[in-house]
């Protein structure tokens, strides 16, 4: 028993590595591709705001009793101005907004990339009546009204960003699910799979050790794309006010400004800022997603790139690269022909 | 040859694929000349810019991505090098078609059969819908589809791998074209289909006296049809010889290695003789010879210069400077 | 499309609905013994004894004193005979009533906004697919990315704030008595068209790119694949490859975002129409929300989920109807 479960954890730890290898290695392509640093750049920026957001923020963003200072414009002493209704600063609220964003966005999208890998895997290579369980629920899952269930469920549990990050998880899996599964199909009739099956290989050995890595650069991109969608939602979540009330979140933000009077009173840099905000944390992790997708299929960036280096072709190099391949054809005897040339 | 006895001559074909990373050579300057109603082998393995030559006789290439240079592109006399998209639009498919290699995918999967073949006949011979069913039947009865009239009722994904090859036959004939080119006709099926695909295409061919530029890998699918063969080698023709010729003696290494996988029945010492490595990548061929990296008889010159194309004999050109076969010609 | 197959999809529908229907049953009884308890939160300044009478009454009222099948028989029963539950608002409206009430409004903004995404959507990516690589696909593309990463509630704040509160071109905030009895005169669709506009501009342009980009891919997609080559072949003519080969194809992909987008027509609106004060099915629900109004709550969550299985089986079928793959289940 013992040794079996020694041997369990060595094969899960063999099919991890070969699952983070490739992790490197993207990190290292999206470097070298320019629109990919510019999303990493963005990311990392953003990773140490939320990490140092105390040393950033000028001000405390939870300070109510500013009462002085109610309804600033933008100054120097605030970059943002403050809130009409409580006098908190915005530009500090904006740095620290960046972490509920992060938190949430990362740790759904993890345990979506998860949650999904396992049920895509199990579905498309045990198939049978996991298959058939997996896929039952992805369909019912798939008309049950999101947002509408999401506030029942606030409703009956409290609102809080744990709350919130269930029901992600609970509703996000079922998409990765089925474009995990479809893959695995594919895969599962592969090969090297089939090699391994006839050498004996046990089901969970396979998973972990050739299907695993084999999705994990969809995985990978896939994880991206739907942290920047739950980016999106949590601060949809968060404008309806089912967020942790007491956090500062740019939904929130947003919210308050709506309802403090922003628009009556013209203060429009109080709902631009939470808005540059979303902007930047959700574009930065598409724009990864998206440079991820194009590395995968080459072939799609390439055919529009066509065009643009048609357009910097140059006529007199083409005439040169045609002339290159002229020969003339030497007609006679050959052996003659030969000592000619030589 | 006199030129009015010839179906396609095909003079200096260039084709050229700019990139980001540099510009790929696909084809450097082919000659290819089919006589009427003869059939032609092109030979070669993938990626030597086979289907890129096709493509481009078609004028099915598109530029962007591709550009096409070419002296001389004549049909029956007619040279095709300058025709406007209209008019090509009129030939293809009426005196001159292709057979694709996938019917899978060759086929659109959302259209039946029937359908497809009789978009050619009122395309091209103003039929009406009706007329066009009763021609699309008797195609694919020629092309041996059983229960021609209701299988045109079928989408493709509804047929055999050898029906739908067949189907694509049908449409490649409907309007009896002067020219067919059939690309890899037979690789994506069966041993045993695949000779009962070659059967209908060969016995198609010499009932109408098409001409035939059939494209291959597999020099034993050649074997039965071809009268000439034109051996190609990373864009560039390096043999050209009759069948009886190029099978008995072949000139070029390449060719003799080509031969050499071919299995015979009466060859039982003997292993296959194999060709190592594969086509150089068309954006980094090699100096000299193209050949010469795979090549067991190589010499320093191989390495420096690209042997011409040499006339040997009347019908027979090879490129290379120590061709096989040959007195006073190196190796043997 | 096969018999068997319809009957199975719609058998499949009946069994989704049944098992949203459990789920519903069974959500607000999730954490308490008695659902009354849910339905009727204890308040501070209750003793315990008031509390019971108040429970009692509430049992009594929604039918909680009998075993819980009984109770999730009843419910069917209700279900059937069209009966969603009764709301906890004064009067004691029934679900079904407030939901045909609200409908409309949403409709209103959620179908006028589908139509004009498809409509421009198809058009715009038609045009970037043609144009592709140059200036008007690499807008598309760019705009696509920054829509995608701004929230359309975030959108409409900045339309209400510019042309709603600076401009005063629009109303930011919509009053539901805009029109005293809808009769579709045109001052009233007018006066209605008005009030909607900030909030379909803000709902669709984000439609609008999204849409574009879908088309402009499976266009290209189809461009790509083999059978367009064989179309070509058959010296179909430029405009007869595109609508007959490509558009066909490329219809597959978009009726499956057409089908979520209809389901999701009558919740998808929801922050939007908070922002604007329009008293649709979002508002509704959180008015329920607020008032802790379960049974208003689920029944909208019925309704909606029921709207969802009804416009997934219709997208099903009209797939399968394109698609012919689809029906043996290749496409699955």
């Amino acid at each position: 028993m013992k040794k079996k479960l020694y041997h369990l954890l060595k094969i899960c730890g063999e099919g991890l590595k070969r699952f983070f290898r490739p992790i490197g290695s993207f990190i290292g392509k999206l470097w070298r591709h320019p629109k990919g640093r510019i999303g990493l750049i963005i990311v990392g920026l953003l990773i140490l705001t939320a990490i140092f957001a105390p040393l950033i923020a000028p001000y405390d963003p939870y300070d109510v009793t500013e009462r002085a200072s109610k309804g600033l414009s933008p100054s120097w002493n605030h970059l943002l101005g403050t809130t009409i209704t409580t006098g908190q600063d915005i530009f500090s609220m904006l740095i620290y907004g960046t972490r509920v964003s992060l938190i949430v966005g990362l740790v759904t999208g993890i345990s979506i990339a998860f949650l999904g890998a396992i049920m895509g895997i199990l579905a498309g290579y045990v198939g049978g009546l996991a298959d058939t369980f997996i896929m039952r629920t992805v369909d019912i899952m798939l008309v049950i009204p999101t947002l509408p269930l999401t506030i029942v469920l606030t409703n009956l549990f409290g609102k809080s960003y744990f709350m919130i990050i269930f029901i992600f998880v609970l509703f996000g899996w079922t998409g990765l699910a089925r474009v995990i599964r479809s893959l695995v199909l594919v895969l599962k009739n592969a090969n090297y799979v089939k090699a391994a099956e006839l050498a004996g290989a046990s089901r969970w050995h396979i998973m972990i050790k050739h299907i695993l890595p084999g999705v994990s650069h969809l995985l990978i991109m896939n994880t991206a794309l739907t942290c920047a969608g739950i980016m999106i939602a949590e601060a949809g979540l968060s404008f309806l006010g089912l967020g942790d009330p007491t956090a500062i979140s740019w939904g929130k933000m947003l919210a308050d400004a709506q309802s403090g009077g922003a628009l009556l009173f013209g203060h429009w840099w109080w709902i631009i800022a939470p808005g540059i905000g979303i902007f930047l944390s959700v574009f930065s992790f598409m724009r990864i997603g998206l440079v991820m997708e194009e590395i995968l299929n080459p072939r799609m960036k390439q055919s529009s790139n066509i065009y643009k280096i048609f357009k910097t072709l140059n006529n007199n190099y083409l005439e040169e690269v045609f002339e290159s391949m002229d020969e003339s054809v030497i007609l006679g005897d050959f052996a003659e022909k030969e000592e000619e040339i030589a | 040859m006199n030129e009015s006895e010839l179906m396609l001559k095909l003079r200096n074909l260039k084709v050229i694929f700019p990139s980001g990373q540099g510009i790929i050579k696909a084809v450097e300057g082919i000659n290819l000349d089919i006589e009427k109603g003869k059939c032609v082998a092109l030979v070669g393995e993938s990626g030597c810019g086979k289907s890129v030559t096709s493509l481009a006789i078609m004028r099915l290439l598109n530029s962007p991505p591709a550009i096409v240079k070419v002296d001389e592109l004549k049909l029956d006399q007619e040279e095709l090098k300058d025709y406007s998209d209209g008019k090509m639009q009129e030939l293809r498919g009426r005196t001159l078609s292709m057979i694709f290699q996938d019917a899978m995918t060759a086929l659109n999967p959302v259209m039946t059969i029937g359908k497809q073949i009789d978009e050619i006949y009122i395309r091209h011979n103003h039929l009406s819908k009706k007329e066009a069913r009763a021609e699309t039947i008797r195609a694919l009865d020629l092309v041996g589809v059983p229960e021609a009239k209701s299988r045109a009722n079928s989408f493709p994904h509804q047929l055999s791998g050898g029906l739908r090859q067949r189907v694509l036959i049908a449409m490649a004939f409907a309007c009896m074209p002067k020219l067919i080119i059939a690309d890899e006709p037979t690789t994506a099926l069966d041993v045993t289909i695949q000779a009962q695909v070659l059967n209908v295409l060969s016995d198609m061919q010499k009932k109408h006296q098409v001409s035939l530029l059939l494209i291959t890998h597999d020099l034993s699918v050649v074997a039965n049809m071809a009268d000439t063969i034109y051996v190609m080698y990373s864009g560039k023709i390096v043999e050209k010889a009759d069948k009886r010729d190029l099978f008995l003696s072949p000139h070029h290494p390449y060719t003799e290695g080509l031969l050499g996988s071919v299995p015979k029945l009466s060859d039982t010492q003997h292993h296959f003789v194999q060709i190592p490595d594969s086509v150089p990548h068309p954006m980094f061929k090699p100096t000299g010879c193209y050949f010469h990296p795979r090549c067991r008889y190589k010499t320093k010159k191989c390495e420096e210069r690209m042997p011409p194309l040499v006339k040997i004999d009347e019908n027979c050109e090879v490129r290379c400077w120590h061709p096989l076969h040959i007195k006073g010609g190196g190796s043997q | 499309m096969q018999k068997s197959y319809l009957i199975k999809r719609i058998l499949y529908a009946i069994f989704i609905f049944f098992v949203v229907m459990v789920l519903n049953f069974f959500i607000p009884r999730i954490g308490v013994d008695d659902p009354a308890e849910r339905y009727y939160p204890p308040q501070g300044n209750m003793t315990d004894v008031e509390y019971d009478i108040i429970k009692q009454v509430t049992r009594e009222q929604y039918g909680f004193d009998v075993s819980n099948l009984q109770q999730f028989l009843n419910y069917a029963k209700g279900l059937f005979q069209g009966d969603l539950g009764t709301s906890f608002r004064p009067g004691n409206p029934k679900v079904s009533d407030l939901i045909a009430e609200r409908l409309p409004w949403t409709l209103v903004l959620s179908v006028t906004n589908l139509l004009i995404s498809l409509f421009i959507g198809l058009m715009i990516g038609t045009i970037a697919a043609w144009r592709r690589g140059r200036w008007q696909d690499t807008l598309l593309l760019n705009m696509s990315t920054i829509s995608t990463a701004l929230p359309a509630f975030f959108l409409a704040l900045i339309l209400s704030f510019y042309f709603g509160f600076e401009l005063e071109l629009f109303p930011a905030y919509t009053n539901p008595n805009m029109v005293s009895g809808f009769d579709w005169s045109w001052e009233a669709v007018k006066v209605v068209m008005y009030n909607a506009a900030l909030p379909i501009i803000s709902m669709s342009i984000g439609g609008i790119i999204g849409y574009g980009q879908g088309t402009r891919n499976a266009v290209i997609a189809v461009t790509n694949e083999d059978f367009i080559l064989t179309a070509r072949a058959k010296g179909l003519s430029r405009n007869q490859v595109i609508f007959k080969h490509t558009l066909r194809n490329a219809m597959l992909p978009i009726v499956t975002s057409l089908g979520m987008s209809i389901s999701g027509l009558i919740g998808g609106a929801v922050i939007i129409e908070q922002i604007f004060n329009w008293n649709g099915m979002g508002t509704l629900f959180l008015e329920a929300n607020n008032t802790n109004d379960y049974p208003l709550m689920m029944g909208i969550m019925l309704f909606m989920s029921a709207f969802a299985i009804v416009a997934n089986l219709v997208t099903e079928l009209c797939y399968s109807l394109l698609d012919p793959r689809v029906t043996v289940g290749e496409k699955r």
